[in-house]
Formats: C-alpha cells, structure tokens, sequence
C-alpha cells in the first residue's frame, strides 16, 4: 500500500455555536486524487478550512505522519499544504503575473521564480498568453486556473481544491477538470471538494460522500460513481426510486 | 438569564428595586451637593461635568447606538452658545426666549448637514462633522459682530424667580436637571418602538429596511436629537460662564466630547455621565502634573488621552460603565401585556388567489448575469420552494423580490399591484416579508425585542411620545403581539434572553418569528432549517404547515432536501441564474435535468 499523507480522525468543526462537522474521518494516500462531494450546506468548505487551520478545529489531523493540532496556519504552508479557497481570493488589480509570484513565498528564494514561472506556464498556456493582464479581468475558468496555479508554485505535497467547478459553465468544468487530472502527473496530492460529483469521481481515485457533516458513503471512485444512493443525498430520501437509472 | 425564567421573571423586582434605590440615591446626592459645606471648586467641577454629559449623552445616542460618528458636537454647543450669547447682549432678549431660539438655528443646521451627509456611508459623516466644526469654528472666530476671537463678554445670568444664578450651587439645579431629564429622555427613547428602530440602524440598514423602517430617517432623528442636546449644553455654558469666545467650540473639543463618550461607555446614557466625569477630573490633575513632569506648559493632556483611548478600545470596547453596571444586572422586562389589545390585522387573500408573478426577472452586476430573465407564480395559500446548486441565484431571486436589489429587468407584481421599483421597506409594507441567510438581528437585544422590531410598521408612536412615555399602551400592544409569535415557534420561553446568546438554529427560528410579526401574506424564508437538530427540523416543518393552513403562503429556499420535498407543494429549480424547471417535488426529483445540475454530468 502507498504511503498515506494525510489522515483525519473524528473532526469537529464549525462557527461559534453552529458545529458542520460531527466527528468527520478521512484519509488520503501520497499522490492520490481524493474527492469529497456533497450537496450544498454538507460542511465542504469547512472541512478544508479546517484541514488549513482557517478555522478552529476538534479531533485529530495527521499530515505526513505529524499531528497538526498545534501547527499554525503560516506553518502548514511550509509543511506543504496549499488551499485554493471557493473564492479563488485573487488579487484583481495586480497581473497574472504577479499573483503567481506571491505563490513562491513558501519558497522564499530557494529556488529561481523564474523556473516556478516555466512550470506553471507549462502546465496552464493560456495563463503565459495573459501573464501581463490583470487578474480581474480574467474570465471564469482562467481565475480557476490562476488560482490553482498560484497554489502549485509553492510546491506543496497537499493541494486542496475548494469546488473549482463552482459558478463555471459545463465546458470550462470539463477544461477544469481535465487540467486537475493532469496534476496528478506532478505527484501531487489532491483533496478536492465538489458538488459536481460525476465529474469529481470521473478524475478521482477515491471518493467520500458527505452529507449534513458526516461521511455518509465512501469507496473507489469508479465505483462510488454508480452508486445510486448519491443522488439522495443531494435530492432526498426518494429521490433515486422516483427512477431506476443510475447516477 | 434561565429561560426558564420565562414569563413573570420572579428575581426581577428585587433587582429592579436596587437599580431604582440605587437611582434614587443619586438624585438624592445631586439634590444635597450644592448644600454642603463642599468647596466651590468641585460645585463648578460638578457643573462642568453636568454640561459635558448632556453633550456626551447625545454622542452615545448617535455613536453608540445608532453607530454614527459626530467630530462636530463642538459646533452645535457653539451655535447654543453663540445664539444666546449674542441675542442676550447685542438684543437684550430674555434668556429664556434665546434657548428655542438657539434649538431651531441648531435644528435646521443639523437637519441641513444631515440631509447632505447621512446618505454617505463609511467615514463621510465623521470627514463632514469635522469639516462642519472647523468651518464653524472659523466663521465665529472672525466675525466682528461675534467679537472674533475675543468672544462676547458680559453674558447676563438666567434669570427665574429671583434666584441668582451667577452662583454656581445655584445654576448647578439647572444644569443636572438638563442633564437628568435629558438621561431619562434618552432611556425612554431607547426603550421604545423608535428607539428599536434607533439601534436597528447599526445592525446594517438591509434587516431595519426589511422591517419596513426608513433608516434613513432615524439617523436624521438622532443626529438632530444630538445636536439639540449639544445646543442645550451650550446654552447653560454661556450662561454659566458669562463670556464666551471660539475655542470652547473648535475641532479639539469635537474629539474631546466623543473621547468622554468613548471612555464612559459609548453603549449607555450612564457611560456618558462616567465620561464626562473621568475626562474632566483627569484633566485638571494632569494639567497640573504634566508640566512639572516634563518641565514645559502645553497640551499634554491630550496625547494621555490619545492612549487613553487607545487602551479603552482594546481592552473594553464597551467603556467604563460596564465595569459599574455589572454589579446591577439590568431587570427582566415586566411582563404587562397579556390584556393589551391586538394589533390590527391587514385582510387575507383567499386561497388560491394570485398573489406573486415574478416575470422574468432579471439582475446584471457588470458582465455576470446572477438572475436571467427568471419567472414563476405564487397563489394564495402554497408553499414553494426555490432550490439549485450553489451560486445559482436563489438569494439574489430573494433580493430581487423582496427590493433589497433593484431588477436590471422584469417586473413583479404583488397581489395585482406593480411592486417592480418599490424600495424594501415599501415592499414590507404591501405584506412580503422574509429571513436572511446569514441571520440579520441585534444581538445585545433581547429576543422579544428583536421580534417586537417586526411589529414597527404596525405600530405609530415616534421619539418624542417615546421620550414623555406616552407609547405604553401601544407598546404593550407590541409585545403581546412578539410573544404570540415568539409562543408560535416554541420560543416564548427564550424571550428575555439576548438574541446573541441563542444557538444559530434558534436565531433562525427568531427570525421567523420577526417576520411573522410583520402580519405577512407571503413569506419569504433563507434557508430556515439550516443548524436546527432532527427534531427541530419536524417542529419547524409543522409550524410552517400550520401557518400554511391559516392562508399564510410561503416561497422558500432549502439545502435540505428531505425538508424540501416533504413540505413544498411546488419547487422552483435554478441553476446559473436561469429557471431550470418547476414541478412537484416527485417531478423534481425524477428530471435527468436537476439531476445534471446538482451532480453535475458525466465528460
């Protein structure tokens, strides 16, 4: 069996009073493409926030070996552990260019920018063609592309994936996603949370099912992908009698 | 504070009892200073702090509650002080005569700078309050006819009954009985209809709109209130001090009097007495120490305050008095309202009737279509749900409905009428009323209070009935109405509690209560079962049933979908902006197409 980069135990995570996650467990294998999709309101976002340090959290996070419950958010970044936020959190009025360039922070000049640069142009074209334009001006698919880009920089051993399909039309997800597969290919590790749960378990090894804060099915991807008890959970008890087909 | 201490509040009157003894034996002492063998100097002391607190009272009134900064206080005692000043010398007018003189000049002044700048938001009104202070400030020092920088000497005393008010144990009833009364009128105000709609403004103007209260109306009302407050100060400091010139009235004094507000406790009429009390006696030891410390004469005070403030808001935002009124907890509100009559109730549609017809609708912000060209109709009686994945434009659908976005395009109509260009609160009126997804409350209120906001527009009595307390009955009438629909949602036990203390789910479920509050035709609820428990979720689902079954008709959005499909009687699918379909919920969860939306489709 490959070596397991990241394991989490009985997480409890959430704001204030409000707890999302009720005793969440996970695990991911070095190099592996893993994907926790859910419907809105599961505790997605949450659960990566968490795994960051964003927000407080209970239960126990092991990242490479090591227990990550008194590690600081900046320290987790040097460990290795990169998050590309829902929002993307770009910096609009600063170039492409630049953006990426606050991404080799991590590295703080162990290592030539420009060498990072060649790196994530090979692997994104079309962010070289705008490498001088601003970065609100980017379309949809290109702020994902940027903000994936600006996070594999740094050259982190974990990169999370905050639903990069979100708000993308369903040709750009395919580019998305396709790209993501791609990543695998740099021996990265991805954990990456998705609504779109066929085209998240299509480039997957492993998936989890989360729903209302807790992993209601898990499995190998191709396998989760028929599974017809998904759809309830995104449409409701019902939902997957009311025809026979598969999801 | 238990909830189960729920109706009656049996520690209350003892509690209350003490704050009374407590209030009692201020007064008492106020009443006697002036009458012992106390040395004039802490009699003008007195008489100094008397007239910064009514100035201090009026900031905690615009800073504190309402959550607007005012660096101009300065000006308005100036325009109080000037005024009478002037009038009594230059015109030979009676004192008496040049107050309500003054208080229309401050008045219009201040309805003048308001009208221009309380539509700004962010730092404009503290920019435009100093501009206006060092503008004013100017103008006095450089009027002959004002005396320039000199000022105007030989200010006649106020004259009543005989009494000779150039004594200062005698001008000290004077100026503590301003300042109480203006205290008391303070507390009134903010324990009242006008007063909840006064503190909604700094919980964000979208929830105190949604309630159908013109925010912008009530922050012209406190800026005016402050500035009269201001006005009154300056009246009784020009008498009392029978000459005046500019300084007393610059931008220095602007800083000071929010600084007093500040260190006292900006959140309580008491804090402003604290304030006033702190800053003035400080001042004068350090104007006596400082020099000697560092050798030199100048303004040193005000860098200790600087730090001063600095400390206060890092370490007790709150000020002061906080750390004095703990030992007094605040009483239970008495529960008088169980013989109140109702409020008026609008006419209900009968079922089935038309009611909603959004027709495609549309929202633009710059090149991204949030909402494209979106229709559907709600009658009478019906609960629908309004579902899609993330980002679809569910909550902006919400928005646009209900007036806190304008439409790029579309209309909607409300029970035949066009409600299209209607403001929110215009829209609260007509009967729509709603939740938010990121719940929208005062949290330093209580939840009957919260609940009571939604009664606003059902309700007339303004500040000034409020200030004499003459809105008791229909307060009352407020209340019974809050805790009905508080005892509707299963909440009736939490109502005395603050709203910030409640669980997320329980917010919720008060914001429910809020907005049944507002006597609705439709209702419009964001995600309302969202951090509720199982059971919680059933209780809610039958309440909604039930207010279904008295004719009340409902649009909801909803993650969860056992929720969703059990109780809608139609569903709205959005995906991208757009309408994807409409159906019956088996209809829904069967289309090939929401479920492409929601799981997306295979590449």
């Amino acid at each position: 069996m490959t070596r397991e980069l990241l394991r989490v135990e009985q997480l409890h995570a959430g704001y204030g009073k409000a707890e999302v996650l009720a005793g969440l467990s996970l695990r991911a294998a070095q190099g592996s493409v893993v994907t926790v999709i859910g419907p809105n309101g599961a505790g997605k976002s949450t659960l990566l926030n968490a795994l960051m340090g964003v927000l407080p959290a209970r239960g126990r996070i092991a990242y490479d070996g090591r227990d990550l419950a008194d590690v600081a958010l900046e320290d987790r970044v040097a460990l290795g552990m990169a998050l590309v936020p829902e929002t993307r959190a770009l910096f609009g009025s600063m170039p492409v260019e630049d953006n990426l360039l606050l991404g080799t922070w991590r590295l703080r000049g162990r290592r030539p920018a420009d060498e990072g640069l060649a790196r994530v142009y090979g692997l994104f074209p079309r962010l070289k063609e705008r490498r001088a334009q601003l970065a609100g001006t980017l379309s949809g698919g290109e702020r994902q592309m940027l903000a994936i880009a600006r996070a594999l920089i740094g050259e982190p051993r974990l990169l999370m994936l905050d639903e990069p399909s979100l708000g993308l039309a369903p040709l750009i997800v395919k580019d998305i996603f396709e790209t993501i597969g791609r990543l695998r290919e740099t021996g990265v590790t991805i954990l990456m949370v998705e609504q779109n749960a066929r085209a998240a378990l299509e480039v997957a090894d492993y998936g989890y099912v989360l729903e209302t804060g807790e992993i209601a099915l898990e499995g190998p991807a191709a396998q989760l992908a028929r599974d017809p008890r998904i759809v309830e959970t995104y449409l409701g008890a019902g939902a997957s009698r009311s025809d026979g087909r598969t999801a | 504070m238990q909830p189960a201490a729920s109706s009656t509040g049996a520690a209350s009157p003892r509690r209350s009892g003490l704050r009374t003894l407590l209030f009692g034996a201020f007064l008492a002492s106020a009443l006697l200073l002036p009458q012992l063998p106390v040395p004039d100097f802490w009699i003008t002391q007195a008489n100094y702090i008397g007239l910064y607190a009514l100035v201090a009272m009026g900031l905690v009134l615009l800073t504190g509650v309402a959550g607007l900064t005012s660096f101009g206080q300065a000006a308005f005692v100036g325009i109080g002080a000037y005024t009478t000043a002037w009038l009594s010398t230059s015109v030979g007018l009676s004192p008496w005569l040049n107050l309500p003189i003054g208080l229309v000049l401050t008045c219009a002044s201040a309805l003048l700078l308001g009208w221009i700048t309380l539509r700004m938001s962010g730092h404009y009104l503290p920019l435009a309050t100093i501009a206006w202070c060092l503008a004013l400030n100017y103008t006095m020092a450089n009027m002959e006819w004002l005396g320039k920088f000199d000022g105007i000497l030989g200010v006649p005393p106020i004259a009543l009954a005989g009494v000779d008010f150039t004594d200062g144990r005698n001008i000290f009833y004077l100026i503590w009985g301003a300042a109480l009364a203006g205290a008391i009128a303070l507390i009134n105000l903010l324990d009242s209809r006008a007063g909840r709609a006064i503190r909604s403004i700094n919980g964000g103007v979208v929830m105190a709109e949604a309630m159908g209260i013109s925010t912008f109306r009530y922050k012209v009302q406190v800026f005016v209130i402050a500035a009269l407050l201001a006005a009154v100060s300056g009246w009784l400091f020009a008498h009392f001090q029978r000459t005046i010139n500019p300084s007393p009235f610059g931008i220095k004094w602007g800083i000071e009097y929010l600084i007093m507000a500040v260190i006292g406790g900006v959140g309580t009429v008491w804090g402003a007495f604290a304030g006033a009390a702190v800053v003035k006696l400080i001042e004068d030891q350090l104007q006596v120490l400082l020099p000697q410390l560092t050798g030199t004469t100048g303004n040193f005070e005000i860098i200790v305050f600087g730090i001063a403030l600095v400390l206060v808001l890092k370490y007790a935002p709150q000020g002061l008095w906080p750390f004095v009124s703990k030992w007094v907890p605040a009483p239970q509100r008495r529960r008088d309202w169980d013989d109140a009559p109702a409020l008026p109730e609008r006419a209900r549609p009968a079922a089935g009737e038309p009611l909603l017809d959004v027709d495609t609708v549309r929202k633009q912000f710059g090149g991204l279509v949030a909402v494209n060209d979106v229709s559907f109709a709600i009658r009478a009686g019906e609960i629908v749900g309004l579902i899609g994945p993330n980002g679809a434009g569910k909550s902006t659908t919400f928005n646009l409905v209900t007036g806190v976005l304008t439409k790029s395009a579309g209309t909607v109509r409300f029970r035949g009428e066009d409600i299209t260009a209607l403001r929110s609160r215009q829209i609260a009126r007509r009967g729509i009323s709603r939740t938010f997804q990121h719940v929208r409350m005062m949290p330093g209120m209580t939840v009957l209070e919260n609940v009571a906001l939604g009664g606003y527009q059902r309700s007339r009595s303004g500040a000034i009935r409020a200030m004499l307390r003459l809105d008791r009955a229909e307060e009352r009438q407020l209340f019974r109405e809050a805790e009905r629909q508080l005892a509707r949602i299963g909440m009736a036990g939490q109502m005395h509690e603050l709203a910030g203390n409640l669980a997320l789910g329980r917010q919720r479920l008060m914001e429910i209560a809020r907005a049944l509050c507002t006597d609705p035709v439709l209702l419009l609820l964001d995600e309302p079962a969202a951090g509720l428990r199982h059971l919680e979720k059933q209780a809610l689902a039958d309440v909604l049933r039930q207010l279904k079954s008295e004719g009340m008709s409902l649009l909801l959005v909803e993650h969860d979908m056992d929720f969703v499909m059990n109780l809608t009687d139609r569903i709205v699918v959005m995906e991208f902006g757009t309408k994807l379909m409409e159906g019956t919920p088996a209809e829904v969860q069967a289309s090939p197409a929401v479920r492409a939306a929601y799981l997306g489709t295979e590449h």
